[in-house]
């Protein structure tokens, strides 16, 4: 089933949002796999995941599996985590590499940069070598990979362009916080488990619109008219706040600032959008990510990791910093898995966006638009 | 034999791969077939790869030798 984007591609004021067939049908989350979240640099994990040399941790994303590895060297890659040989899976659980990437079958083995160093009995029983058998062209499948703000970012279908070039805008933008970020470790992690579409996620993350209503909370400092859209058509979007306040903890404590930053990071804050499911907060002490992980066309798991300036911050204010956003998070399911199941309402049109409020969002409906188009058009010449 | 074989069972039942590295050196070494030698030693090979053990070098030369890697 091809829809019909034309009403998504017009200007904010006249558009439609994205069909509803683009949040209930199964065809549609496969067709959006490939055009979106493949075909562009996807967030699957952060280098915390793997923080030592060795370490290995087997994901899957969008049903490939891929092993996130850092090689003796250090550096963070991925790899399709399946053997060349009969298409094993090679590591099933997360776990230290000692030597080499043993495959459980036939015991072929690869090293941590993903050279085929071992193939036993491959010319018969103790003969370890066959001339048609060249270990140099069987190394693990390599899939594009690239590391910012500490998320592990890839390109599945290879044929992206450099992530630098994809994102220079954004990378531009914060050029600032393009500093080492520490992971907060396990208390700054979570993960919500939501019945929603992956896209809702974004569009909700994206708008300031919604937090008086969703968030009275922040009401009190935090104002609409304290908020701006950052909207990049075919780039990036997402909102930002001149009164970003620093938590304090009990005795006036708080967290160390990003070194260098300019005075907008004063008060100020930003919260982006990397297509297709990365969501990036910036602020002067802190950042975070929340990586988006579609498990089906109405699930979605949000991976959230929070950074700090500093490797050891205040183990309490840490612990204080993760509840508060932990709280504003939870706050925001009940509305992207009740969008979920407005969604099955026949007649909903894609909805109608906001000229003044919604922009971010149009810009992310318009971006996903035409990813989808060029596919359908590449699909259709081939 | 028998006496080896038991210890690679039970050193495969509880996943000790630093002693199979030691027990298939040690069945190669008992071997006077070619083939069953380097056979052994294959395994030893492998396990001592895997687990990045020092005897890797020493195993991968003496498969070497014998025109097995």
């Amino acid at each position: 089933m091809a829809t019909d984007l034309s009403g998504v591609l017009r200007p904010v004021a006249k558009a439609n949002g994205l069909p509803n067939e683009h949040y209930v049908d199964d065809g549609i989350f496969m067709e959006e796999r490939d055009a979106v979240l493949y075909q562009s640099w996807s967030g699957i994990g952060v280098t915390a995941d793997v923080p030592e040399p060795g370490d290995a941790r087997p994901i899957e994303f969008l049903g490939m599996p891929l092993l996130l590895i850092r090689d003796k060297d250090g550096d963070v890659r991925v790899f399709q985590n399946t053997c060349r040989h009969r298409g094993m899976v090679l590591v099933t659980e997360p776990k230290k590499i000692e030597g080499a990437i043993r495959c459980p079958y036939h015991s072929w083995c690869y090293s941590t940069k993903g050279k085929l160093v071992a193939t036993p009995h491959v010319g018969g029983p103790g003969m370890n070598t066959h001339e048609d058998m060249p270990k140099s062209d069987l190394g693990l499948i390599e899939v594009p990979s690239h590391i910012w703000m500490g998320v592990i970012f890839i390109n599945a279908s290879g044929t992206a362009a450099p992530f630098e070039e994809v994102h220079a805008g954004l990378l531009d933008r914060w050029k600032e916080f393009d500093v080492p970020l520490y992971h907060g470790g396990e208390d700054s992690t979570f993960t919500l488990d939501v019945q929603t579409n992956w896209k809702l996620a974004v569009e909700n993350y994206c708008e300031s619109y919604h937090l008086p209503w969703v968030h009275p909370g922040l009401n009190s400092y935090s104002r609409l008219e304290d908020h701006y859209n950052i909207e990049e058509y075919g780039h990036y979007s997402g909102q930002g706040t001149l009164v970003y306040r620093q938590l304090e903890g009990q005795m006036g404590e708080r967290f160390p600032d990003f070194p260098n930053l300019s005075d907008k990071w004063d008060t100020g804050g930003e919260y982006v959008t990397v297509y297709p499911n990365v969501l990036l907060g910036v602020q002067r002490d802190h950042a975070f990510a929340i990586i988006l992980e579609p498990k089906a066309v109405d699930r979605t798991i949000e991976h959230i990791h929070l950074f700090y300036a500093e490797p050891k911050v205040d183990e309490a204010l840490r612990a204080k910093n993760a509840t508060q956003w932990k709280t504003v998070f939870q706050e925001d399911v009940f509305v992207v898995e009740g969008m979920q199941k407005g969604r099955y309402g026949r007649g909903f049109d894609g909805g109608r966006f906001s000229p003044a409020m919604d922009g971010p969002t149009h810009c992310f409906h318009d971006w996903v638009a035409r990813q989808i188009l060029g596919h359908r058009q590449k699909v259709a010449a081939e | 034999m028998n006496g080896l074989n038991e210890k690679l069972l039970a050193a495969h039942d509880r996943e000790d791969t630093h002693a199979l590295i030691g027990l298939y050196e040690a069945a190669a070494d008992q071997s006077n077939d070619f083939i069953e030698r380097s056979f052994f030693l294959t395994h030893a090979f492998v396990y001592a790869l895997e687990k990045g053990d020092v005897q890797a070098d020493q195993l991968h030369g003496r498969l070497r030798e014998m025109g097995r890697i």
